[in-house]
């Protein structure tokens, strides 16, 4: 079996070329070889949600998956959502809502929610945490990151606060 | 907690993949990932060969041939949730689809890989049951139809032979007046059921019952259908004495175990519980649908 | 916050750290690169009691990648043993191996360290390692653990009883005696784990040119664990350098030197290369720390109206295999602060602290936490059994304003605290009299409504005299530097250390107030040992009272030395008329305060760079340190009320409402408060409801993964309704209390005690936690 497999990994809209074993998730590569340190590992199991990146905008765990996956994928993560220093709508609002403490599982949370709110202008609160419900956070209760996502979904509507 | 070393395939079509599981030896195949990576990471599972099924593009499909929906194998748990035609033509397993894991796991988990998986407390599994789909079974000698009842043979293991994989499934479509109720009871939102209930219900213009279905996970190795059961509850009033008779019927159809945090004593609890409740909500959307 | 003599404390700012969080620009310690580094894995048991008879790793070493195998045999060479021997009566000395030799003592304990060039080839090594066990015999719970002949998971102790102390106030025999009724409660909580989001882990580089260990690790004692590597490894406090970089998340996991950061900076020096571990989360759940394994049993002497007239209090506690920890602390504590603010003089307890095969026990989160739930569920008990009101039995037995300050029978002194209103404020929010119109009314259409009440006084901050009367060895002291670069711009440092709390937005808060500049001109840095002044770091809450304490004396230290200059330069002959106010030099003429054109920035300047400019004697520069010890202890308190509904079919309980009154005193930034609160009370019920470390009786742990370990997640937890109150404390710089804990104390006690308010009708009552469904419906089973 071939122990490396040379692919190319387009992250963040930037190609690598990487040579990576297939075994090797997509979380450590990201992390490790590319440096993209904002990924956290939480579990490793699927469950803490820390991890989640966007593939192809989806998001997903990146410790279920494999670097050889993501070959002809897009791969989204962290580094990449605040545009030229601008903090997003939602950023911004899980700053001004008090929405994060330790910050371990915020990357995993921003990620998760800059996908949902494109496919859920308005959602309710019940919908925003039957999402959030996938990420673990140990810090916050979720109460405040729960009105920053309906403070980023009111703002991203464009609508007065 | 990393992955033991394996070998990667990545097929561009089903009949480059059935001939790579015919040719290598402890092969497994990887769709949504979402239950194996787990056992991959925790080397619960240690495959020497892994084919990806993810560029079979051909197997991400809903279709509507009469009385059918027909939907392929890599479809994912999140279109499951929100297409349009599932919703309208088996909104149990919108319904369904859209409670398993969560977001993120939804995106990624398929209709196949579940079914391969056959968690016995999984929600598409109990909705392939309940409703007694088809499973489309492709190998290199053809593809094969395989009834729900023969497709789950324990838990974690199915009918499908190591040289084949799990193509398409086919649920009926619902019918007018035909209402559902579906009871998930696990101890976070998100996680396992304990127990979960399926049902469907439909009635007559004059309020009987006409047909119903019950399925349970949770309770044994795999779900349990109590469709040959069900006859003498046809013909009459769904009132809450039918209800709590069939919550017993159902209590007493499953044989669960004790395991160590979850006495076998509470699963056939919450199997009469959740079966009433699962048919009381299928009673009621039944109302809503209009008859035919 | 109402009227304030402050203009920086106080102030509702978004805070500093939140921007590199949110743009994944965040430093944790697995983020740090390190060319060349090793990477650990551990083999640990998988029985919960064995002698390791052998250890053949020769296959395993001859892996691709592999660099060195280690066992405890190796270890033994480099580092020293733990002596855990404070001097406590009833506490029974241990010893503990850097690293096991002969025998593991639970499963997941320690047995030999793989090196390799990734962590997916060390693991590959580890599983190649062929180990040869003798399974002993094992003790999975305390009460088999303090059997007769029961094995011995220490053998160098007579028996598995690690700890054990008594203690009698007043006539609590007499008061028996003369009781309308005697009322006895259990209360038993069940193992928990702190489940800090980020797993510990930790990065040692050795400067063999040096002779220097620097040692990145995310701890939140950073001080004290330079100090406890020091002496495990043999080398002085000079020679290393800990470096706390960002931490996600703590709760009490990460104060001790646990064996594996122990065995990686012993690593590092030995092979002269950096070593990094990053605990994956089976090990974080198996192997890092558990807490919370504790079951009370209460014994009231009551009078007819509710009153209690004498509490006698009977404590068990698991502490597992190993003592990070005094196996007295933690359950003595819950003794000590018992009756919290209820009028209690004759009071006895006895409290017993059990070894057993599961991992070592340590701090979590309000570690005394269970001591609210015992108080208030023993008054949820007196009043189910003499037929009274819960409301009005606390009322009667509780600490009215006038009766304050109190001496507690165990001689804790409450003072500045507000119990009565805390409790009268929640029982007013969440509408107490028309709730039990609801739930007659619910009862009637089977639906079980519950209300819990539960009033907390916190220990938040131990001094120094706490701990000498305690006899446990240590200090409470914290402190701080505080310096006023030449371009004015003020840096500020403290021992603490942050693993999530906000503290770079809330204690310069304090230096600002204390200096009169405005916060946005201070800067914290926290975390290196070689920067940070040495302080005791960050446990229990005492980082606003010690650590903004000390910053903000420090601060006002710094003020005096700046505001003696001004007077220098505006010849005056004393400071006592002037003032720093946003960073402008004011003096107070007719009554009003007047600028005087001078500025922090010219002072700075002068005193760094003019020091001829300075007042006589003077020494140049703007750089003040300041120590703080804290009274013996500070409390802050908080009453919880908590709506529940009881699905009685399937066992399961909602939470409907949950309403907090805190009275934390005066507060740094009441943003961070808030989270504080919020994030508390969500531990606590989580804990409470759902999260469970699951032994079975051979000692496996059966909650290793996050599957299995059920920690709440958003669907599971209400909204809190919070009402905040500020009674300064009279004795602390600008009155902090601190807080942080008391959420989980008073969630812990609220809804269990809401929980069994809806099972009343039904005549049982739920004594052991978690409160889960299985159980909740097997209680009802047969009574409904």
């Amino acid at each position: 079996m071939a122990e490396r497999m040379l692919i190319t990994l387009s992250v963040n809209g930037v190609a690598h070329e990487v040579a990576v074993p297939p075994r090797r998730l997509l979380s450590d590569v990201l992390r490790e070889d590319l440096g993209l340190t904002g990924t956290h590992v939480g579990c490793e199991h699927g469950v803490c949600g820390a991890c989640t990146v966007l593939i192809d905008d989806r998001p997903a765990r990146a410790c279920l998956t494999f670097a050889v996956q993501m070959e002809g994928h897009e791969v989204t993560t962290i580094e990449a959502v605040a545009r030229d220093g601008a903090l997003s709508p939602l950023q911004q609002a899980l700053h001004e809502e008090h929405g994060l403490q330790c910050g371990f599982c915020t990357p995993g949370i921003v990620m998760t929610f800059e996908a949902f709110l494109r496919d859920n202008p308005d959602p309710s609160e019940a919908e925003i945490r039957d999402v959030l419900s996938g990420n673990i956070c140990r810090c916050t209760g979720y109460q405040n990151i729960v009105a920053a996502v309906r403070k980023a979904a009111a703002v991203m509507r464009g609508e007065a606060l | 907690m990393k992955p033991a070393l394996f070998a990667y395939h990545r097929p561009q079509t089903v009949a480059d993949a059935l001939a790579l599981l015919a040719e290598l030896d402890g092969a497994k195949l990887l769709a949504g990932g979402q239950s194996l990576g787990p056992m991959l990471n925790l080397r619960l599972a240690r495959p020497a060969h892994v084919i990806d099924l993810n560029d079979l593009l051909e197997l991400d499909f809903v279709r509507r041939p009469p009385g059918l929906v027909e939907i392929g194998s890599l479809t994912r748990h999140h279109r499951l949730a929100t297409d349009a035609e599932v919703a309208a033509a088996c909104p149990i397993l919108a319904t369904a689809a859209a409670s398993i894991g969560h977001y993120a796991i939804r995106q990624r988990g398929t209709l196949g890989g579940s079914l391969c998986h056959a968690d016995p407390a999984a929600q598409l599994p109990l909705i392939a049951t309940l409703l007694n789909a088809e499973i489309v079974v492709a190998g290199r000698a053809g593809t094969r139809t395989v009834p729900v009842r023969a497709f789950f043979v324990s838990s974690l293991v199915t009918a499908v032979q190591p040289d084949e994989m799990v193509v398409a499934v086919r649920f009926p479509a619902f019918r007018p007046a035909q209402g559902w109720g579906l009871e998930i009871f696990s101890l976070r939102h998100g996680d396992f059921a304990i127990v979960s209930v399926a049902a469907t219900v439909t009635c007559d213009p004059a309020g009987k019952v006409a047909a119903l279905d019950v399925a349970l996970g949770g309770v044994g190795v795999a779900p349990l259908s109590l469709h040959e059961r069900l006859v003498p509850f046809c013909g009459r009033e769904p009132d809450a004495a039918w209800g709590a008779e069939l919550g017993c019927l159902a209590a007493s159809a499953v044989a669960p175990e004790d395991d160590a945090r979850i006495p076998a004593a509470y699963r056939r609890e919450l199997a009469m519980t959740l079966t009433q409740r699962a048919l009381a909500a299928a009673v009621e959307r039944g109302k809503d649908q209009k008859h035919g | 916050m109402a009227e304030t003599p402050f203009t920086q404390i106080g102030r509702a700012l978004p805070r500093r750290e939140d921007r590199r969080f949110l743009t994944g620009a965040g430093r944790y310690v697995d983020d740090i690169a390190l060319p060349q580094a090793l990477h650990a894995t551990f083999l640990r048991s998988p029985h919960a009691h064995a002698r390791i008879l052998n250890i053949d790793s020769s296959a395993a070493a001859a892996m691709k990648g592999v660099a060195a195998i280690v066992t405890g045999q190796d270890i033994a060479q480099w580092a020293n043993v733990l002596q855990m021997a404070p001097p406590i009566e009833g506490l029974r000395p241990t010893a503990m191996e850097p690293f096991p030799t002969g025998k593991v003592r639970f499963q997941g304990d320690l047995v030999a360290c793989v090196l390799a060039t990734d962590r997916y080839l060390a693991e590959d090594a580890a599983e190649a390692i062929e180990v040869e066990y003798e399974v002993l015999a094992a003790v999975a719970d305390m009460d088999a653990a303090l059997a007769q002949d029961a094995p011995r998971v220490d053998e160098s102790l007579p028996s598995n009883l690690l700890s054990e102390q008594h203690f009698a106030s007043g006539d609590v025999a007499a008061r028996f005696k003369s009781a309308h009724a005697v009322v006895t409660a259990c209360f038993s909580q069940h193992r928990q784990t702190q489940l800090p989001l980020e797993t510990r882990g930790c990065a040692a580089v050795w400067d063999e040119g040096r002779q220097h260990l620097t040692f990145h690790t995310g701890n939140q004692v950073p001080h004290p664990l330079r100090t406890a590597l020091a002496r495990r490894l043999g080398l002085s406090e000079s020679q290393i350098t800990v470096v706390c970089p960002d931490v996600g998340g703590g709760f009490g996991q990460k104060i001790a030197l646990y064996r594996e950061e122990l065995a990686i900076a012993a690593l590092a020096r030995q092979l002269n290369r950096p070593v990094r571990w990053r605990e994956d989360r089976l090990e974080n759940l198996q192997a890092a720390c558990h807490a919370r394994e504790q079951r009370c049993e209460t014994r009231a002497a009551v009078a007819a109206d509710g009153r209690i007239l004498a509490l006698e209090l009977s404590m068990t506690e698991d502490f597992g295999a190993y003592c990070f920890f005094p196996g007295n602390y933690i359950a003595r504590v819950v003794a000590l602060i018992l009756t919290g603010p209820y009028r209690i003089a004759d009071y006895t307890y006895r409290v017993r602290v059990a070894l057993t095969n599961k991992c070592g026990a340590g701090p979590m989160r309000a570690p005394m936490a269970m001591a609210s739930w015992v108080m208030d569920g023993t008054l949820d008990e007196i009043a189910r059994q003499l037929g009274l009101d819960p409301l009005s039995v606390r009322r009667v037995n509780m600490l009215t304003p006038a009766e304050l300050p109190y001496t507690m029978p165990t001689g804790e002194l409450l003072e500045d605290v507000t119990p009565s209103e805390t409790l009268e404020a929640v029982a007013a929010a969440i509408g107490y009299d028309d709730f039990r119109r609801r739930q007659a009314e619910a009862r009637k259409q089977n639906r079980f409504l519950g209300l819990g009440l539960c009033t907390v006084v916190e220990p938040t901050t131990y001094g120094s005299r706490f701990y000498k009367a305690a006899g446990i060895l240590g200090s409470g002291h914290e402190a701080a530097w505080v310096r006023i670069e030449p371009t004015g711009t003020v840096r500020a440092s403290v021992g603490l250390m942050a693993t999530g709390q906000g503290y770079e937005s809330s204690l310069p808060l304090a230096v600002a107030e204390g200096l009169g500049v405005d916060v946005s001109n201070v800067r914290l840095e926290l975390g290196n040992t070689d920067v940070a002044p040495y302080g005791m770091g960050s446990r229990g809450a005492r980082g606003a009272t010690a650590g903004g304490g000390a910053l903000y004396l420090c601060a006002r230290k710094a003020q005096e030395k700046v505001l003696a200059i001004a007077a220098h330069m505006l010849k005056l002959n004393s400071a006592g008329d002037l003032r720093l106010r946003e960073g402008d030099v004011e003096r107070l003429i007719g009554g009003a305060w007047t600028g005087t054109g001078i500025a922090l920035t010219d002072i700075a300047r002068t005193a760094y760079l003019d020091p001829l400019a300075l007042p006589p004697g003077m020494e140049p520069g703007l750089d003040v340190s300041q120590a703080y010890d804290p009274p013996p202890m500070t409390y802050s308190n908080s009453s919880h009320a908590c709506e529940v509904e009881l699905d009685v079919q399937t066992g399961r309980v909602s939470i409907l409402r949950y309403v907090v009154a805190e009275d934390c005193g005066t507060v740094l930034n009441p943003v961070v408060v808030r989270g504080q609160q919020q994030g508390a009370v969500a531990m606590g019920l989580s804990g409470a409801l759902f999260e469970h470390v699951f032994y079975d009786e051979t000692g496996q742990n059966l909650s290793s993964t996050l599957a299995d370990y059920r920690v709440a997640s958003a669907c599971e937890l209400p909204n809190f309704e919070i009402l905040p109150m500020h009674t300064p404390n009279q004795r602390t710089p600008a009155g902090i209390k601190g807080m942080a804990e008391g959420g989980v104390m008073g969630a812990i006690g609220a809804v269990s005690n809401a929980v069994n308010d809806a099972l009343a009708p039904f005549g049982v009552t739920a004594t052991h936690q978690p409160l889960t469904p299985p159980t909740l419906r097997g209680l009802l089973r047969g009574r409904i």
